[in-house]
């Protein structure tokens, strides 16, 4: 072996690469946000009896499992452009991220839903609460309740997507400002190491994090 | 209308990286599969001290993007000094990655055997190894098979990483294409269909199988 | 670090896969193939023609040097930030691929004399309203992530401060081309040759070359492993013959035409 590491120049830049775990934290939260409001619809849907929603959920749900998310991401920045929709870097990664989350999360909310015994349903409705009501108080609080591991797995999967980024040209998060200091003075081992310790940090803070507000909310 | 520079040329270009992310994927599974069974195995039915560092390394697997390993792989091995090809890096980073998901889907498969049944097995005098083979692997089979379609259809999609480190797999064939002639949306549209052709029936498979054995164990329940 | 460097000494050891080291320029000649880490996607120097195929100035000179060893050409195809990484992980023997010869990389690569040289241009569209290289200041530009323009025009960018002024890189040319063409960006700074083929080209509606970017001559050279000195003097042997032996010229007028740049720097050795 004849390779030399320093790491100590990779470790003068961890403030940079910090700064840029803090992107990706946000790109993932809110790509995590956004794909659980559009995942809980895309379920509904998919149980729906409406044949339009039925088939376009369908629709979004395996485009969204069954292509590559650096695909997804690919196309939100240059397939989109060339409709002269133009969305920046961050934003083509952020819709990429959401749009993968939300067709997992549909399939898992749906088996959450039909998990819940429609008896529940119809006993809510005949105590006088609506549609509406009986989702948001009866069915979806439930529904969390069980999809709630698998919903921090998939925040973890949003982080460790979310180094996709570069491909677009995303510079800021971790994966891109790595790969400019590896540009720069071309020592890739050594900081490609120190994101993928960052990345196992953030992996871990989340699921550590999820337990508290897991044990927080359900401990009933 | 439909004038396009994108020939059968062209397309056949995207089938040959739409083939090379196939072979991948096999190879990858192959990999992944045996090293799973053994792994699961271990974490199942060895006591902790083996078990845990097992979890804990394959963990890490799980917990860093798979863009961060193929890119530490690849610059890791030439700094050891050895000679492998993109393919072979590719292979064995995606192989490790499969593993470390097949592993806990063999231990969930293992664990769901009930302890009573493979206590009966015993005390009808088969050996562990018999009780292994005719008794736990087809019943964990039943269990794991759908989670391992889905694994190999992840392992799929995840070998369009492998672009990074310069394998011209279909997605790289595309941009490649998309170079030469400039219609972003069209190749893009027909890439993704490449991959969605490869991976929606055997989704579908996978979802079937689930639930005809669903609904057969409910029908052994009853 | 210590245990760091210990515990990877110590899995290189485990390995026992460090062959003894012979200069490069042995193991080319004994395994009978010369692996070319080239870029294609930087017409006319590498680029693919109709049956995506390998061809342009640099695959030429790949093949004139493998020529000169008396051993087989292999293109090794490489975006631009790859090209150090493939020639580091051992996917190539050289680099054929205007690799910029700066100090920073001179710490990890090995750099032969000049073989090319290139101005930078700004690259633009119809109607931007740039029409020099200051006017960049308040655009969003872009270019190919760790190029010698890609660095200079970020520098630039910071050192302006514009608020309303935005650098992107891309990890390929071609990407970049893209991303102007559907408005990502208004402008680029790109080598010269490059934004006059893709102007010729007709792929893309609308771009045109406004003006020169005040930068030093970008002098570009072959790369390989720093510690292959035989390779090294090889190679600087060989493109001082490429240019007496007038083969330069040939090549510069068969693939981009126009003057030949002159590889030398006037007031110092070498």
């Amino acid at each position: 072996m004849n390779y030399t590491f320093h790491w100590n120049q990779a470790l003068r830049r961890l403030p940079e690469m910090l700064d840029g775990a803090l992107v990706t934290l946000q790109v993932a939260s809110l790509a995590m946000v956004i794909g659980v409001a559009i995942g809980v619809l895309l379920a509904y849907g998919r149980l729906s009896s409406n044949r339009v929603l039925r088939t376009s959920a369908a629709a979004w749900v395996e485009t969204a499992r069954n292509t590559p998310a650096l695909f997804q991401i690919y196309f939100f920045y240059f397939g989109l452009g060339s409709f002269g929709l133009r969305l920046d870097p961050f934003m083509a990664l952020l819709a990429g991220i959401a749009f993968n989350n939300a067709g997992y999360l549909a399939e898992t909310f749906r088996g959450g839903l039909q998990a819940i015994p429609p008896s529940q349903t119809r006993a809510a409705r005949s105590l006088g609460l609506s549609a509406l009501q009986t989702s948001v108080h009866v069915v979806l609080p439930q529904m969390f309740r069980i999809v709630f591991y698998p919903m921090t797995n998939q925040m973890v999967w949003s982080i460790l997507m979310s180094s996709l980024g570069v491909i677009v040209g995303m510079t800021s998060d971790l994966t891109g400002v790595t790969q400019e200091l590896n540009a720069r003075t071309f020592r890739t081992f050594e900081f490609f190491a120190l994101a993928a310790v960052l990345y196992y940090a953030m992996a871990k803070l989340t699921i550590l994090a999820a337990r508290l507000i897991g044990w927080r909310l359900f401990r009933t | 209308m439909f004038d396009t520079a994108f020939s059968s040329n062209d397309l056949m270009f995207l089938l040959k990286g739409a083939w090379l992310t196939i072979q991948l994927t096999v190879v990858a599974v192959a990999i992944g599969t045996v090293l799973g069974v053994v792994f699961g195995w271990a974490r199942a039915s060895l006591p902790g001290w083996v078990n845990v560092p097992i979890g804990a390394v394959l963990d890490v697997l799980r917990s860093v993007p798979l863009l961060i390993q193929l890119v530490l792989v690849n610059s890791g091995k030439s700094i050891l000094g050895l000679s492998w090809s993109p393919f072979v890096v590719g292979a064995v980073v995606l192989g490790l990655y499969t593993a470390a998901y097949c592993t806990e889907i063999v231990r969930g498969g293992i664990l769901a055997v009930p302890a009573t049944t493979r206590r009966a097995a015993r005390s009808l005098g088969m050996t562990y190894w018999q009780d292994l083979t005719s008794i736990v692997a087809p019943m964990a089979l039943r269990v794991s098979l759908p989670a391992w379609i889905g694994l190999t259809l992840g392992v799929m999609k995840d070998t369009a990483l492998v672009m990074w480190i310069g394998i011209a797999e279909l997605l790289r064939s595309s941009q490649i294409v998309i170079t030469r002639i400039q219609e972003p949306l069209l190749v893009l549209a027909i890439a993704g269909l490449i991959y969605f052709v490869i991976s929606f029936p055997v989704s579908r498979l996978g979802a079937l199988l689930e639930r005809r054995w669903a609904d057969d164990s409910l029908k052994a329940d009853q | 670090m210590k245990i760091l460097k210990l515990f990877a000494a110590g899995a290189a050891f485990a390995m026992l896969a460090v062959p003894a080291q012979a200069d490069r320029l042995d193991d080319i000649i004994a395994s009978g193939k010369l692996r070319c880490a080239v870029t294609l996607d930087f017409p006319p120097i590498g680029m693919r023609d109709a049956n995506n195929e390998p061809v342009g100035f640099d695959v030429d000179y790949c093949r004139d040097l493998a020529a000169a060893l008396g051993v087989d050409a292999e293109i090794v195809e490489t975006p631009f930030p790859d090209r150090i990484p493939a020639l580091i992980s051992g996917r190539a023997d050289i680099g054929v691929a205007s690799t910029s010869d700066t100090l920073e990389r001179a710490k990890t690569v090995g750099f032969s004399i000049p073989y090319v040289a290139y101005n930078m241009v700004v690259l633009t569209k119809e109607g931007s309203g740039i029409n020099a290289y200051e006017d960049l200041k308040n655009r969003r530009v872009g270019s190919t992530s760790s190029t010698f323009e890609a660095l200079a025009l970020e520098a630039d960018m910071k050192k302006w401060a514009d608020p309303a002024g935005k650098f992107q890189s891309y990890q390929n040319q071609a990407d970049v081309f893209l991303a102007l063409d559907q408005g990502h960006i208004e402008a680029t700074v790109v080598t010269s040759t490059v934004a006059s083929d893709a102007v010729k080209s007709g792929n893309y509606a609308g771009f045109k070359i406004v003006d020169e970017a005040p930068y030093e001559t970008d002098f570009t050279a072959l790369i390989t492993l720093r510690e292959d000195f035989g390779l090294i003097n090889y190679l600087n042997l060989f493109v001082n013959r490429q240019v007496r032996s007038g083969r330069y010229a040939e090549l510069w007028g068969k693939w981009v035409g126009g003057p030949v740049p002159d590889l030398t720097v006037p007031g110092v050795y070498r």
